[in-house]
């Protein structure tokens, strides 16, 4: 009896004591990454290499900066706007080309291809379009997102169950309002899920647009400040960016909790 | 005698080689409920969609109202055996789905929806999800959007089988009242003999393969039906020659495999 009680025992102890430390865990994965990368940055790479102690000195100072705040503004406002026009015309696109076999038909490979089609080959050809300035840079953000959210719209608008448009047939719902009523709404839990992919891509695109086209951005003061040797300050940018990537997944995590609580059943 | 407001003449239904039934012939009357029963997969939820038009015969013609259906028309509503309600919406947006395809006005809409929510015992419900309430719960929010739309003629597929037996004989009667408030047409299907004893008119039994028409039985039970009802010497008999008709050849069948 004792017996039985003894074994289990140090077993609780150890689940609970790692259940109670993934945030300690992370905290203190995240110092010993951070005192190493210090470490050895000090030990055998050159002064102008960011290091966390460097990049703490400087945070500041950068974000207050009117320019890199100017850059910041530009990276992100792009794209914002490059997803926003993603969305738009990519879920229209998507949700027809759900429904609509004859659109899926003939468009179904062409937005499988581009999607394929790394962004960055398309750079030069956005130059020779838009020019070198913000409007190559919004067209690369647009590009990069709008296939992957016309592919998952059309994946939703495919697999909407078969019983919800009975009941709107039944109920003589007209088809364009079945879309918006039945079709879109099903399509949600898919939508949601190709925008946070199309948000990472959509930064990379900015973000490599900048490095080629040399406008006002994140991306461009990321590559400037390198080769000026301020990798402190080109590290901040990275952050910022990081951090935009990060905060906008939360916050679509948040909306599809709060808007969509049907979704989570299995 | 007033017209029919169903007709179903030498109606079939096929997918492919499969003969799901075949040669179904039947009047409903205006006022007239009309039970379906059969086994399962006899074919009682594809004969209820090709009367609402949601599927087309691949043989006969329904017509309702005389004329033939072509699709899913007005004053027709339908009660799903799969509830079909939108997860993303509330009971309420769902009650009011119908109501408002229907082309009712906010006001309509403001007054019909919380008291079809409530005929059916929804009331408290109405900003649940249809995950968060039960499947009886669910079912009788299927319910209340046909009903809301005031139909002329009410198609209802299995419309208690996911409720308790209390609460089903409290909708049955239910029903019963809404119907006597305002005879339509109803044609439902069910697996229970009681239940179309208790409601029907007539009981058309689904048998075969392909299924057809094997007997209709005529349910000459007073109405107002009420609990009373359950306890007539009348009601009994007719449970009786109900199970009979159905269990006959499932009898039979037994009876072949023993030898
Ligand atoms: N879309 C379809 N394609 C092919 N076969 C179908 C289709 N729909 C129904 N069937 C077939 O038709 C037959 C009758 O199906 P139905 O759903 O009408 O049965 P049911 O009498 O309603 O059964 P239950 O009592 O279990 O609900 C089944 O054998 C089924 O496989
Ligand atoms: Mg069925």
């Amino acid at each position: 009896m004792s017996e039985a009680r003894a074994i289990p025992a140090p077993e609780i102890a150890a689940a609970t004591g790692w259940r109670a430390s993934p945030l300690a865990m992370k905290g203190i994965a995240g110092v010993v990454l951070l005192v190493l990368w210090e470490a050895v940055v000090r030990a055998f790479a050159p002064a102008y290499v960011a290091r966390p102690t460097g990049v703490a000195t400087v945070f500041v100072k950068v974000l207050a900066d009117p320019q890199f705040r100017a850059a910041a503004a530009a990276t992100l406002w792009s794209v914002a706007q490059g997803l926003g026009i993603s969305l738009v015309a990519g879920t229209a696109l998507g949700l027809l080309m759900g429904r609509v076999s004859l659109v899926e038909r003939g468009v179904r490979y062409y937005v499988f291809s581009l999607f394929a089609t790394p962004m960055v080959a398309i750079l030069p050809l956005a130059t020779l379009w838009f020019g070198y300035n913000a409007d190559a840079r919004l067209a690369v953000v647009v590009f990069a997102s709008f296939f992957s959210i016309t592919i998952n719209a059309a994946d939703g608008a495919r697999s909407v169950p078969g019983e919800y448009l009975e009941v709107a047939r039944a109920f003589r719902a007209r088809s364009v309002a079945t879309l918006f009523d039945v079709v879109l709404p099903a399509s949600l839990p898919y939508l949601f899920a190709g925008v946070r992919l199309a948000a990472g891509r959509a930064l990379v695109g900015a973000v490599v647009a900048e490095f080629f086209i040399s406008i006002p951005g994140l991306g461009y003061y990321i590559l400037f400040n390198s080769r000026t040797f301020k990798h402190n300050e080109a590290f901040v940018a990275v952050i910022v960016l990081v951090a935009a990537g990060v905060g906008f997944d939360v916050l679509v995590n948040r909306l599809a909790q709060r808007y969509l609580p049907w979704a989570r059943r299995a | 005698m007033t017209e029919s407001r169903i007709a179903i003449r030498a109606a079939g239904k096929r997918y492919g080689q499969h003969q799901v039934f075949q040669d179904v012939s039947l009047a409903v009357g205006s006022r007239e409920v009309v039970a379906i029963i059969g086994p399962s997969g006899c074919g009682k939820t594809t004969l209820l969609r090709t009367i609402d038009g949601l599927i087309p015969l691949t043989e006969g013609e329904v017509a309702i109202e005389g004329a033939p259906v072509a699709g899913p028309r007005e004053g027709v509503a339908m009660v799903f055996q799969h509830f079909g309600l939108f997860p993303w919406k509330t009971v309420y947006q769902n009650v009011a789905y119908g109501v408002k395809l229907a082309g009712a006005s906010r006001a309509q809409i403001a007054e019909k929806v919380p008291r079809f929510i409530d005929l059916v015992g929804l009331s408290g419900f109405e900003h649940h999800y249809p995950y968060q309430i039960s499947g009886g719960m669910q079912q009788r929010c299927g319910l209340a959007r046909a009903l809301a739309i005031e139909p002329r003629v009410l198609l209802m597929d299995e419309p208690f089988g996911a409720v308790d037996a209390q609460t089903r004989e409290i909708l049955q009667f239910e029903l019963l009242r809404i119907w006597e408030m305002k005879p339509t047409t109803m044609v439902f299907v069910t697996h229970s003999i009681d239940e179309a004893v208790l409601m029907g008119d007539r009981i058309v039994v689904l048998k075969g393969r392909p299924a057809s028409v094997h007997e209709v039985i005529a349910v000459d039970l007073p109405r107002p039906r009420a609990r009373a009802t359950l306890a007539a010497p009348r009601f009994a008999a007719l449970r009786e020659q109900v199970w009979g008709t159905l269990m006959a050849d499932a009898r039979k069948a037994e009876f072949e495999v023993a030898r």
